[in-house]
């Protein structure tokens, strides 16, 4: 996902001069790529992300369209405040990308696991938060950030995820995508894990079961329309997620139920508020926390059975 | 003090004023407005910043932020002064429909720069204001004005190291150093840190002025603009509560509002009367 996130990025770099690659000495590979075509449109702050934020913000005051980026949880957390009182209540025109999304960085433990960012930045007034799913996905998000005036956050993953679309996808605004249509349960995704979900659902449809699966790409502003229409439908909802059910996707839908009063059940599969557990590839940490393939596919034949 | 007969008594004034409005609204930082007034004065109304007063958004304008925030009704005061804000909106502190309050803040006013208010941010801020200044090639300078306790933040810092090494000439750090934080005295609190050494190891310029002296740090600010190659500190020495004898240079007056004995001290040494505080 980083060289979609960079090749993108020089793309928008060559039409605007005002778009600015801002690093905290935690680049995407590319840096020096970039650094050779657009040399006055990258700078390296160091290891100080809260400086790079703020600054980024003073940026934006001066007409700039700064694109911050370094590791999820290092903005989503420890720049929190710089998000939300120097970019967010300003409503300035910064776009942070937080990398490794959910369990990517997999080898290094909860310090760097991005598992509770959506929870902690939904909450911040006029923060467009996108949650991309494959590499064309994150080209079509970084696009939209740069279309829309004012602060958006970006979570992508970074260990080679699988491409679910077409070469001529276009995302449509902050719609969600139906990838399977079926009728037995509605299956709501963000996020790379989109790649376990997708084959736990196959599993579900050798069995004979029909889930319509829903991958959702903007946490905020959220489309509800899917989610009425299984609530309608009287469909099992289901949320999966590389983040802790609290406050993430789950909260989303949970609040978007509750709020309209529509009276269905929904059952996240996620971090069930721990930090998570394991060392080892990705894979190897989704399988310890339960959200590989085969743990999501029997999660949703319990939810199948308790219905 | 090299500050003239008139504007000793705008200062006055403005003194009188910042109390007036603290003391209506039932809260106000006094001490901080006091011990910076003479700068952020001299900063719009003697010509140091470069401004457009039909303009607030002029490209080429020079940026002041008040990073140490709590100051806010000595900014707002001058920019009153100035004829930036109208009266009403000064005198509407904390009041019903207030159109501002403890903080200067982006979304009230479009004369602030940066909104402030948790400390240690404003230097950062600042210093992306100069990059982008630098990268379009226009000459306006970005002037940042921090408090000394404010430099026990970390992020401050961040911004110390960064800002020589990005080359930023039109970043002028102004420290309002008036040996008092909230609780107590700098000192006490984090021993006696050399401010000056400490930015000029990491490759700050730094020069040092009396911060109640107008026309010295007037002079010290525009020479900057001419002489300067790399970011400045500006050490100006302060007392805290100037021009009130019984708040200047205590630590008991941060945030605090006199009592019934001490606002008598107010009303003498300010020239306010019973009618002008109802």
């Amino acid at each position: 996902m980083n060289s979609a996130y960079i090749g993108k990025l020089m793309e928008l770099a060559e039409k605007d001069s005002n778009v600015i690659h801002l690093l905290a000495d935690s680049g995407t590979g590319y840096d020096e790529m970039f650094r050779r075509n657009f040399p006055h449109q990258i700078y390296n702050f160091g290891i100080a992300e809260e400086n790079m934020v703020a600054a980024a913000a003073g940026m934006a005051t001066a007409g700039k369209i700064p694109f911050v980026f370094t590791a999820g949880a290092f903005l989503a957390y420890r720049s929190m405040e710089f998000i939300r009182d120097d970019v967010c209540f300003q409503n300035l025109n910064v776009k942070i990308v937080g990398m490794g999304s959910g369990l990517s960085w997999s080898s290094l433990g909860p310090t760097h696991h991005t598992t509770e960012d959506l929870a902690v930045l939904r909450a911040i007034p006029n923060l467009m938060i996108l949650s991309p799913a494959t590499p064309k996905q994150v080209m079509e998000c970084v696009q939209l950030a740069y279309e829309h005036v004012g602060p958006v956050y970006i979570r992508i993953g970074m260990n080679h995820e699988k491409e679910f679309y077409p070469e001529d996808y276009r995302m449509q605004a902050t719609a969600n995508d139906t990838l399977m249509d079926g009728g037995d349960l509605a299956v709501f995704v963000t996020g790379s894990i989109l790649e376990e979900v997708h084959k736990a659902c196959e599993m579900l449809q050798a069995d004979g079961v029909q889930p319509k699966l829903v991958n959702v790409t903007s946490i905020k502003p959220f489309q509800p329309q899917e989610v009425v229409a299984a609530a309608q439908a009287g469909m099992p909802i289901v949320t999966v997620e590389e983040h802790n059910i609290h406050g993430g996707l789950a909260g989303v839908i949970a609040e978007e139920v509750a709020f309209a009063g529509m009276g269905a059940r929904v059952y996240p599969i996620g971090i069930e508020d721990v930090f998570a557990a394991g060392y080892g590839n990705q894979l190897m940490v989704r399988k310890a926390n339960g959200l590989d393939a085969e743990h999501i596919y029997r999660r949703m034949k319990e939810v199948r059975t308790n219905e | 003090m090299a500050n003239t007969q008139e504007e000793q008594q705008k200062l006055l004034h403005l003194r009188k004023q910042i109390f007036i409005t603290g003391y209506k609204g039932g809260m106000a930082h006094l001490a901080s407005c006091y011990s910076c007034l003479e700068m952020v004065y001299a900063l719009y109304c003697k010509g140091i910043l470069r401004f457009d007063a039909t303009n607030p958004k002029w490209e080429d304008r020079d940026r002041f932020i008040l990073s140490k925030g709590h100051a806010g009704l000595a900014l707002y005061g001058v920019l009153m002064e100035a004829g930036l804000i109208s009266e009403e909106m000064y005198h509407s502190y904390l009041m019903e429909d207030a159109q501002i309050g403890g903080e200067p803040c982006m979304r009230d006013c479009d004369w602030v720069e940066a909104t402030t208010g948790s400390l240690g941010h404003g230097l950062s801020m600042g210093q992306g204001i100069a990059m982008a200044l630098q990268m379009d090639q226009k000459d306006a300078g970005v002037y940042v004005m921090l408090g000394d306790g404010e430099l026990e933040e970390g992020t401050v810092w961040e911004a110390v190291m960064s800002a020589p090494a990005f080359g930023l000439s039109n970043l002028v750090a102004i420290l309002d150093c008036n040996d008092i934080q909230k609780m107590d005295f700098v000192e006490k609190t984090i021993g006696a840190p050399k401010w000056g050494e400490k930015f000029a190891s990491f490759g700050w310029n730094v020069v040092e002025v009396d911060g109640h002296d107008m026309e010295a740090f007037t002079n010290c600010l525009l020479g900057l603009r001419e002489t300067a190659d790399r970011p400045t500190l500006v050490i100006a020495h302060t007392v805290k509560g100037k021009g009130v004898s019984i708040m200047e240079h205590n630590p008991n007056w941060h945030f605090k509002l006199p009592g019934r004995k001490e606002l008598k001290v107010f009303k003498e040494e300010l020239g306010i009367t019973d009618a002008e505080l109802e």
